[in-house]
């Protein structure tokens, strides 16, 4: 151990001179870069690229093979169920009697049949079917602000194959049209969007309300 | 017996500075460096996409947006607090830490990792079925994803800022940084899908249980993989400080993929029993946390090495003891132990103080470079003062 007061020495009255961060050694230099630093950031990149460009383009390329066939059932959250209809592609959502291992059915179920897509939600609300229906439009109106699909013209009232009653609407946008219907199970929610090009004739919007009007949700009442 | 002088414990000191590379200045704008720019436009990318998302959805989700915003806000705030608190040794600059934030928050979310999920959980669903792809989607894309988005961060803040990230510790520093700004973002986006699950209407109850258990979660989630995964990176790369380690380093980056691929199964695991879920969520937890540990008392001794060479020639000069060394450079306990060996209350206190501030000697020594500067000397008077018990005359 040194004595303080026989070892006279003492540290540096001035810091030792350390170069800014911008400085680069000449030998380190490749058109004034930072030749070290070249090989992390292209690193990056590359992961950068796969994750953001590579890979959404090989699910772009790669097609779905989940087709609905004749007596399939979608379920969701909540005991809602709907009759797909069969040749669609199934490209979320899960069929009833196959809940994931959790027992717990999606909120969402979408297919798809080229540009034609129909999905169905479901989630706890207070009120009935108009006023469901309000509140999606309102929703849309707020995330959408004209840009896409809007509500145009009034609602009407729809019967599901079961007799529940709901309420509908038609939605334009560039290029697009659909419908929104809405129906109300105790409490539970339903939405159902159908959008598909403008220019689409009358047999696939039947095979839309023939899948609304699909929507159950067994035992209603009894809960 | 070979004599000590005061020139070598200062040479150790000098070594040890240059080392830890403490209280070197961060300069973020750095032109001639590559990864400025790779940061800059990788980051960019994500506050634009992160900016437009919140634009877009305002409108109809602002309550739950505000709430979200201003709950994590506070989260992100307390987290700040506590990484000081355990962080006593070589500190990282504040800036430096910012920037980590900001990678986590913003280019490993939207631009990196969200593209990737995506298209994962697609293909998966594609490949085996969408309820195998509920079932296991999550838990085998985000730990290949997630992980090494965040950790490339670490990569490119090395390569800014080589002369201060030198250690495992600061890897895990800067991991759970990294952490921090990915689990809020997320959070958000979070709390804006759980808006919407009941089509926009009660916006505050549909957010507010996801918001909650994200809070509660979150601490044994993204801010804990990055630390661990990040301090692996460290040594599987090596540093100055740090010789690499490929085994260690290996290890330290595999158990948060695991634990992540495990967080995001537990439904799957558990199967219905929602008693198993909750059994087995707080079972990942406490193994979660116990590593962390483990893997912070792993890196923190080569910090506390450090913090004990800087000081040395300090109590060599009798500016604190050493038994303040040893509580300086030790753990909790030893802090703990120094500040109650005294049986009263007024010493005890000032025990505290004095520690307190023999640490602030510490940053102006690290500060100076080994320096006898005007601030060191008058840190080395504040030691003096307080363990005198005369009040500041400031």
């Amino acid at each position: 151990m040194p004595d303080p007061d026989t070892d006279t020495s003492s540290a540096a009255s001035a810091p030792r001179f350390e170069p800014d961060e911008g400085w680069v050694p000449a030998d380190e230099r490749l058109y004034g870069v930072d030749r070290r630093t070249i090989a992390p950031t292209l690193a990056v990149f590359a992961l950068a690229i796969v994750m953001s460009v590579v890979l959404p383009i090989i699910n772009a390329k790669v097609p779905y093979h989940d087709i609905v066939k004749a007596g399939d059932v979608m379920e969701l959250e909540g005991d809602v169920t709907f009759v797909p209809e069969a040749g669609w592609g199934v490209t979320s959502g899960v069929r009833a009697g196959d809940a994931p291992s959790s027992g717990e059915y999606p909120a969402t179920a979408t297919v798809e049949d080229g540009a034609l897509k129909f999905t169905l939600h479901t989630g706890p609300f207070h009120g009935d079917a108009n006023k469901l229906l309000d509140q999606i439009e309102t929703t849309s109106e707020a995330l959408n602000r004209g840009r896409r699909v809007h509500v145009t013209g009034a609602p009407t009232t729809i019967v599901t194959d079961q007799g529940k009653q709901g309420a509908t609407v038609r939605v334009t946008g560039p290029h697009t049209g659909g419908v929104i219907a809405a129906f109300v199970f105790d409490g539970r929610g339903v939405e159902a969007v159908a959008t598909g090009p403008s220019d689409t004739g009358p047999e696939p919007t039947a095979t839309v309300f023939r899948m609304i009007r699909s929507i159950n949700r067994p035992g209603e009442g009894k809960r | 017996m070979t004599t000590t002088t005061l020139a070598d414990l200062d040479r150790a000191r000098d070594i040890a500075l240059d080392l830890s590379g403490w209280g070197r200045r961060f300069s973020f704008y750095q032109p001639r460096n590559c990864a400025f720019w790779g940061y800059l436009v990788l980051v960019g990318i994500g506050i634009f996409v992160f900016i437009s998302t919140l634009a877009r959805e305002y409108n109809a989700y602002g309550q739950a947006i505000g709430l979200a915003v201003t709950s994590f806000a506070i989260y992100a705030a307390l987290f700040w607090w506590f990484t000081q608190h355990i962080d006593h040794y070589a500190k990282l600059p504040a800036k430096l830490m910012v920037v980590a934030f900001l990678w986590g928050g913003f280019a490993a979310t939207g631009t990196m990792a969200a593209n990737a999920n995506d298209a994962i959980l697609a293909l998966y669903a594609k490949a085996f079925g969408q309820v195998w792809a509920l079932n296991w989607g999550a838990g085998l894309a985000a730990p290949f994803t997630e992980e090494p988005a965040k950790g490339s961060g670490l990569l490119l803040l090395i390569a800014l800022a080589p002369r201060q990230v030198r250690t495992a510790f600061d890897g895990f520093i800067l991991g759970a940084f990294i952490g921090l700004g990915f689990q809020i973002v997320e959070d958000i986006t979070y709390a804006m899908t759980s808006a919407g699950t009941q089509f926009g209407a009660n916006q505050i109850g549909a957010s507010i249980g996801t918001i909650i258990l994200r809070m509660v979660s979150g601490v044994a989630a993204h801010i804990l993989y990055s630390a661990i995964f990040c301090a692996g990176l460290v040594y599987l790369l090596g540093r100055p400080a740090e010789p690499r380690k490929v085994g260690r380093g290996s290890l330290l980056v595999a158990t948060p993929m695991l634990l992540h691929g495990i967080w995001d199964s537990l439904a799957a695991i558990a199967g219905p029993s929602p008693l198993t879920l909750v059994g087995m969520l707080i079972a990942v937890i406490v193994i979660a946390l116990v590593i962390a540990v483990r893997v912070y008392k792993l890196t923190v001794k080569r910090e506390r090495d450090f913090v004990r060479d800087i000081m040395t020639p300090e109590e060599a000069r009798n500016v604190i003891t050493a038994a303040e060394l040893d509580a300086m450079a030790g753990n909790r306990k030893a802090r703990k132990a120094y500040r109650k060996a005294s049986r009263k209350r007024r010493e005890r206190k000032r025990a505290r103080y004095v520690l307190n501030a023999a640490y602030g000697l510490a940053d102006e020594v690290a500060a100076a470079r080994g320096a006898d500067t005007d601030r060191v000397r008058f840190a080395r008077a504040e030691v003096a003062r307080i363990r005198a018990g005369v009040p500041s005359p400031w």
